[in-house]
């Protein structure tokens, strides 16, 4: 990278840079000490900037925190999680990574599909029940636990390329989407999995799954539009660099 | 804002503290929790509110941001930076993350997607802080454009790319321009302690 890299440590302390920066960034901060120190600054500067916004939130919103932890298992000490970085605590390493290729011009996606496609088995659709919720489990993110508890949810468990299952479901009442991630392999630390809308022959960042343990929820997206899920540089990419694991089609899931 | 009729005035803990509680998170201390959850949940949701604006958004993301803090309280070193501007800067990145997850799903609803309902409560208590008062003090420091970057990477959760577009400068220049406004933010910060 550029000798000026370490200029956008402001826009990094502000999380302003996109995915492939932001990943570039921190692989440089990995041997810069200097570099390190300076974000930690800003970032502490920055932190009281938004501590500045403070409003009181609404009074249930405690109760409902304080019950979630209850259900929650903590993960033990790992690499350490610093301010710094603040990316998430890598958590297993599993050697399920592919390498990103960089590529330029036209992506590749548009064959790997297919490859993805033929992958596809549905599992079972039907209800999904809360029984993820009472396992020693960390719960799914809340926005998508509403979907997967939806009255009208299909859901529908999809193997992928790399082994490992992604749950998909759909609510048409609430236009939304969500997946449980929480049966992909592990990556490694600079390894997340990312989510993709597919349509006609663009590809579009939905979600990157930088805590891939709770899941996500998104907008349905419109009819011929796939969603596909690659393996990705930590910070995720804005085209994706990896052949997709898994692809499914959200409207064959509500129709299950 | 600070001037606010029926404010409630709230002591802001000290970063020592902070750190303290998420220690005593760390091995599970699920009243450590709750201390934490009253020094930081005004901070974590007004970042959140503020980014998203949706307020019941905003309070899924607090509620996201709560639970990544107990699940990796464990691994956090204090050695490493304080606990307060770790929880911050999860705070904003999930902010972030779910305005712009927003953003690129409505490129492909288009009419699909419901639309956003703004509920603008008409009366939020701003909780007033020393922070307060030092931070709109030292903002003022900063140069028009510096400040226009900043706010606008912060608090509308743009890239800096898109605010060069809406500012109309070269990317190097708003780079720059966000390093050095948040260098003179943080050096007054640090004298008006």
């Amino acid at each position: 990278m550029s000798t000026d890299v370490h200029t956008l440590s402001g826009a990094y302390a502000l999380n302003a840079l996109g995915p492939e920066e932001a990943a570039e960034f921190r692989r440089h901060l990995d041997g810069c000490q200097a570099c390190r120190e300076e974000v930690r600054e800003l970032q502490t500067a920055v932190a009281r900037m938004g501590a500045a916004e403070a409003v009181a939130p609404p009074p249930d919103l405690k109760a409902r925190i304080l019950a979630a932890a209850d259900r929650t298992r903590q993960e033990p000490p790992a690499g350490p999680v610093t301010a710094g970085t603040s990316e998430p605590t890598p958590i297993r390493s599993a050697g399920t990574s592919s390498t990103a290729a960089g590529e330029h011009g036209r992506p590749r996606w548009v064959t790997w599909l297919a490859a993805a496609a033929a992958t596809l088995v549905v599992a079972g659709g039907g209800a999904y029940g809360v029984q993820a919720m009472l396992d020693d489990e960390p719960p799914l993110s809340l926005a998508a636990t509403r979907v997967f508890e939806a009255q009208d949810a299909h859901t529908a468990t999809v193997e992928t390329t790399e082994g490992g299952q992604l749950t998909v479901a759909v609510s048409a009442g609430r236009k939304e989407m969500a997946v449980d991630t929480r049966e992909l392999p592990a990556l490694d630390e600079n390894h997340v999995y990312q989510v993709w809308s597919v349509h006609g022959d663009e590809m579009v960042s939905a979600a990157i799954l930088s805590d891939p343990e709770i899941g996500a929820a998104m907008g349905m997206p419109d009819e011929e539009t796939q969603v596909a899920l690659t393996v990705e540089p930590a910070g995720g990419s804005e085209q994706p660099t990896t052949e997709p694991i898994v692809q499914v089609d959200p409207y064959e899931v509500l129709r299950s | 804002m600070g001037s606010e009729p029926g404010l409630r005035l709230v002591h802001s803990r000290d970063p020592a503290d902070v750190n303290e509680l998420v220690s005593k998170v760390a091995r599970g201390d699920s009243a450590a929790f709750e201390g934490l959850y009253d020094a930081l949940g005004p901070a974590v949701f007004g970042v959140a509110r503020r980014v998203i604006r949706d307020p019941n958004r905003a309070e899924d993301v607090a509620q996201d941001v709560f639970l990544e803090v107990w699940r990796k309280a464990p691994s956090f070193d204090d050695a490493r930076g304080s606990a307060k501007t770790w929880i911050m800067t999860i705070a904003h990145r999930r902010a972030v993350d779910a305005v712009r997850r927003n953003e690129s799903q409505k490129k492909y609803d288009g009419q699909a997607m419901p639309e956003e309902v703004q509920h603008d409560e008409p009366v939020e208590r701003v909780i007033q802080q020393e922070e307060h008062g030092a931070v709109r003090t030292c903002l003022e420091t900063l140069t028009e454009l510096q400040m226009e970057s900043v706010r606008l990477a912060y608090f509308n959760g743009y890239t800096y790319a898109e605010v060069a577009t809406l500012l109309d400068k070269p990317l190097p220049t708003i780079k720059t321009r966000m390093r050095d406004g948040l260098i003179r933010l943080r050096d007054c910060l640090e004298t008006a302690r």
